[in-house]
């Protein structure tokens, strides 16, 4: 199985100092700065996903990227342009429209010469047909005998716009005599309309499918789904999960013909989610929160009206920063750390007591655990105690990669990976644990 | 720990009621007898007049005053209350026409908490602050200071020196070149794109001579910030990039000028007709023009350049030839697919506008270029 990252410009800055929080006065933005790739002398990931919907930004969703790097990619190609030359393994890429960005117009803003054009000048190995997302699940609709009006039209109208735009995508892409390995995309409302789908994407001619619109459903219901589409999967057919991620369930996803996904959550987790920042050995810990006085807008709010001191602010802020440098040295003890954390805690965020998100038992774990002293890759190995902190983006973003690393090496680790670079580790590790059931 | 500080200093009379004392002191110290009246309302009523200090600011300067040779030249400004003193060094009262005497100031310094110090600092509080941050043992700062009681003097002060115009962008990017020294982050940045700018203005086979519109130079056809806008594209991203990587910093320009006068130069000879015209006339001198014109560049270069570097205006001429017969600079009706249209001159000068027509020119430039060099591309079958 593969893992694609989709790309939505998640760099960092080499020259950024963590102690002194400064970074390098001619540093230029993504020239200078790395990609996970560029970070990890071991593989992360298989390859990367780059939508052109990303890359253009549509409507009020601007663009991850400026003008003239928009210009650089198409110029010199996305294997350049993302330096893939950089990475001590093989990357691949993968072209898709990012179906989401357009899901409230009533068709896909772009053509599909105009997409062509694009994987073509981006020079991507793999190009998924244009497609328009359907986010309505209802199984029902699968029950002999369901009313045809249990899907509106415009819904079934969806899928068959993808399928249309599917059969012109491979019409072109053969006539255009382009490199890149086209994909399909089914979309579908329930598990008998998703095998359609497919049945009609292979009957086109297609041998790598892309199942789209499945972000929101529970894994329960894509079991169902690939379970119906595996009655129809030929055998050579290969699927793609467009964004989707179950690690506990890659397994079965793999026996089900799910060759390849792509996913943004063990980044995201990273710095979006309330609990689950950090992964280590199957489980998850929450991040130690010293936000920066200016990048917390309620309490800048505060101390514009004279309600919080600045200096006070500045003096916990600091302490915070200093107390974990020293619990990292074995000279400050989990219970000092906490006190000073959640006393800053009081002060940026008053009420997280009342509302019971106060972060006391979570970072008592995540302390009394250190995980960071655990893991093995470049990140935390470089960061020490900066990578478990939940501030700006340079740390943040590096705890991402490091995820994202860390969800690799499990897929690896169970035998789910392709041309697995950890297969003789992974193969002495399975010898190991054989040797020691026996003896 | 001496209780007072005693600092050389002058007393000004400006006008009846009103003296000044100006004076050093190492910024080291000002913190401690000297706070900020930080603006908060306690029962309804209004307490001082400060910001808070904007941290990123203090950054910048904290920087600057940890580089080799930092001059800080204008004076922070202190009110204090009256427990601080002049002391003349004459007894004798000065003259009519002398405005000053020397003499010594005389600051108490006993460890208080911040409400009971004898000072205020009214402006200044960003430098104080970065001299206090900063990894240097002192930094000497100038002082100008007044005592007084009243609170109301204290604010009104605070309005007037923070009320005046911050200088004109304009005027900065003329002065930009000339500088040498570290400057905070965002101007540093524009440094070598308003070099550029003024030597493509000034020099005497620049296609674009006097015609950019600069501070010194009103009567210029072409907005500086589409030029700069244009310049910065390229150092980032595009042609000036690859030459600047090459060339090392001190003779870097001349290389960059010379590829830039051929590429605007052969812009010149292919559409004449639109050529120096004010923008009103020709969309090609606005900024949209302008910078879609300068992604172009960036296009040809990345293809010229692997024969010729840097390209000949002939061999730019030649690449733009294509594109002739597709743009509308000063009449007609623009075509940009998918139903969107523009006439000539409803083209503006908007993000959007100048989007739409760099992606069509761009796209129509590499539709129009087909000889791209099959081996280039990465071929991926698998
Ligand atoms: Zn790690």
């Amino acid at each position: 199985m593969k893992f694609f990252l989709p790309d939505s410009q998640d760099l960092v800055d080499p020259s950024f100092d963590f102690e002194l929080e400064r970074r390098s006065m001619t540093r230029q933005r993504q020239r200078d700065d790395l990609y996970a790739h560029e970070v990890f002398s071991t593989p992360a990931f298989d390859g990367l996903l780059v939508s052109k919907g990303i890359v253009d930004g549509f409507g009020v969703l601007g663009s991850r990227y400026t003008l003239s790097q928009r210009r650089r990619l198409q110029r010199d190609g996305a294997p350049r342009f993302f330096r893939l030359d950089n990475a001590s393994y093989p990357l691949e890429i993968m072209g898709d429209c990012g179906a989401f960005t357009y899901v409230d117009e009533e068709e896909p803003p772009y053509s599909v010469d105009e997409v062509l054009a694009f994987y073509e000048s981006c020079r991507f190995h793999y190009g998924v047909s244009l497609d328009h997302v359907i986010l309505e699940f209802d199984p029902a609709a699968d029950a002999p005998g369901a009313e045809e009006d249990v899907i509106p039209p415009a819904i079934r109208a969806r899928q068959q716009l993808t399928l249309e735009r599917a059969r012109e995508f491979l019409r072109k892409h053969k006539a255009g005599g382009h490199c890149f390995k086209p994909l399909g995309v089914a979309q579908g409302w329930s598990p008998k309309s998703y095998a359609a789908a497919v049945k009609a994407l292979q009957k086109m001619g297609y041998d790598y499918i892309a199942l789209g619109g499945m972000v929101p459903l529970k894994t329960q219901e894509i079991r169902l789904c690939l379970e119906e589409i595996q009655a129809v999967r030929k055998p050579g057919t290969r699927l793609h999960l467009l964004g989707v991620t179950r690690p506990e369930h890659l397994q079965e996803f793999s026996r089900l013909g799910i060759a390849s996904f792509d996913s943004t959550s063990p980044l995201r987790q990273a710095f979006k989610d309330a609990r689950d920042n950090y992964y280590l050995d199957g489980h998850k810990y929450t991040a130690i929160r010293i936000p920066q006085i200016e990048g917390n807008p309620d309490l800048q709010k505060k101390i514009f009206a004279g309600q919080v001191s600045q200096e006070r602010a500045r003096q916990l802020e600091r302490e915070c920063l200093e107390s974990m440098r020293l619990f990292d040295q074995g000279r400050r003890t989990v219970r000092q750390t906490l006190e000073v954390l959640l006393e800053y805690e009081r002060l940026y965020d008053p009420d997280a007591k009342q509302k019971r998100n106060d972060h006391a038992a979570a970072y008592e774990q995540t302390l009394e655990n250190a995980p960071w002293r655990r893991c093995a890759c470049e990140v935390c190995g470089k960061l020490k105690h900066h990578v478990i902190l939940f501030r700006g983006a340079e740390r943040n973003r590096r705890r991402g990669f490091h995820n994202i690393w860390t969800l690799y090496r499990q897929m690896h680790e169970r035998g789910l990976g392709e041309g697995s670079p950890f297969q003789e580790e992974t193969g002495a590790r399975a010898r190991r644990a054989k040797a020691r059931a026996h003896g | 720990m001496p209780k007072e500080l005693k600092l050389p200093a002058v007393e000004v009379r400006q006008s009846k009621g009103r003296t000044l004392y100006s004076f050093a002191v190492d910024g080291k110290l000002v913190h401690r007898f000297a706070t900020i009246s930080r603006v908060s309302r306690r029962e309804g009523q209004l307490h001082g007049y400060q910001r808070p200090e904007a941290l990123a600011h203090i950054e910048e300067i904290r920087n600057y005053l940890e580089s080799p040779s930092p001059m800080v030249p204008n004076a922070v400004i202190l009110a204090f209350d009256s427990r601080v003193r002049f002391k003349p060094a004459e007894t004798k009262p000065p003259s009519k026409e002398v405005y000053s005497r020397p003499g010594t100031i005389i600051i108490p310094m006993e460890e208080q908490p911040d409400e009971d110090k004898p000072g205020f600092i009214v402006d200044g509080q960003q430098r104080l602050a970065a001299i206090r941050d900063a990894a240097i043992d002192s930094f000497p700062i100038c002082v100008t200071a007044f005592i007084t009681d009243d609170i109301g003097q204290q604010a009104e002060q605070f309005m007037l020196v923070n009320s005046t115009k911050p200088l004109s962008k304009a005027l900065l990017y003329e002065l930009l070149p000339q500088t040498r020294a570290q400057l905070p982050s965002s101007l540093s940045r524009r440094r070598l794109p308003a070099q550029l700018m003024v030597r493509l203005n000034q020099d005497e086979r620049s296609p674009l001579k006097e015609m950019i519109q600069t501070a010194t130079h009103p009567t210029g056809i072409i907005k500086d910030n589409s030029i700069l806008k244009m310049l910065e594209h390229s150092l980032i991203d595009g042609a000036l990039y690859e030459v600047r990587k090459r060339g090392n910093t001190e003779d870097g320009l001349e290389p960059m000028m010379e590829l830039l006068r051929n590429y605007w130069t052969a812009v010149s000879q292919v559409f004449k007709e639109a050529w120096g015209k004010p923008p009103k006339k020709s969309r090609l001198m606005h900024g949209a023009g302008i910078i879609s014109m300068g992604l172009i560049m960036d296009d040809a270069s990345a293809l010229l350049m692997e024969t010729a570097r840097p390209p000949t205006v002939q061999q730019y001429a030649a690449a733009l030839q294509p594109l002739e017969k597709l743009c509308h600079w000063t009449s007609g009706t623009w075509d940009f697919g998918n139903g969107r249209t523009r006439k000539w001159n409803e083209l503006q000068n908007t993000p959007k506008d100048i989007d739409l027509l760099a992606r069509y020119l761009t796209d129509q430039y590499r539709s129009l270029v087909k000889d791209r060099p099959q081996k280039l591309r990465r071929v991926a079958q698998r």
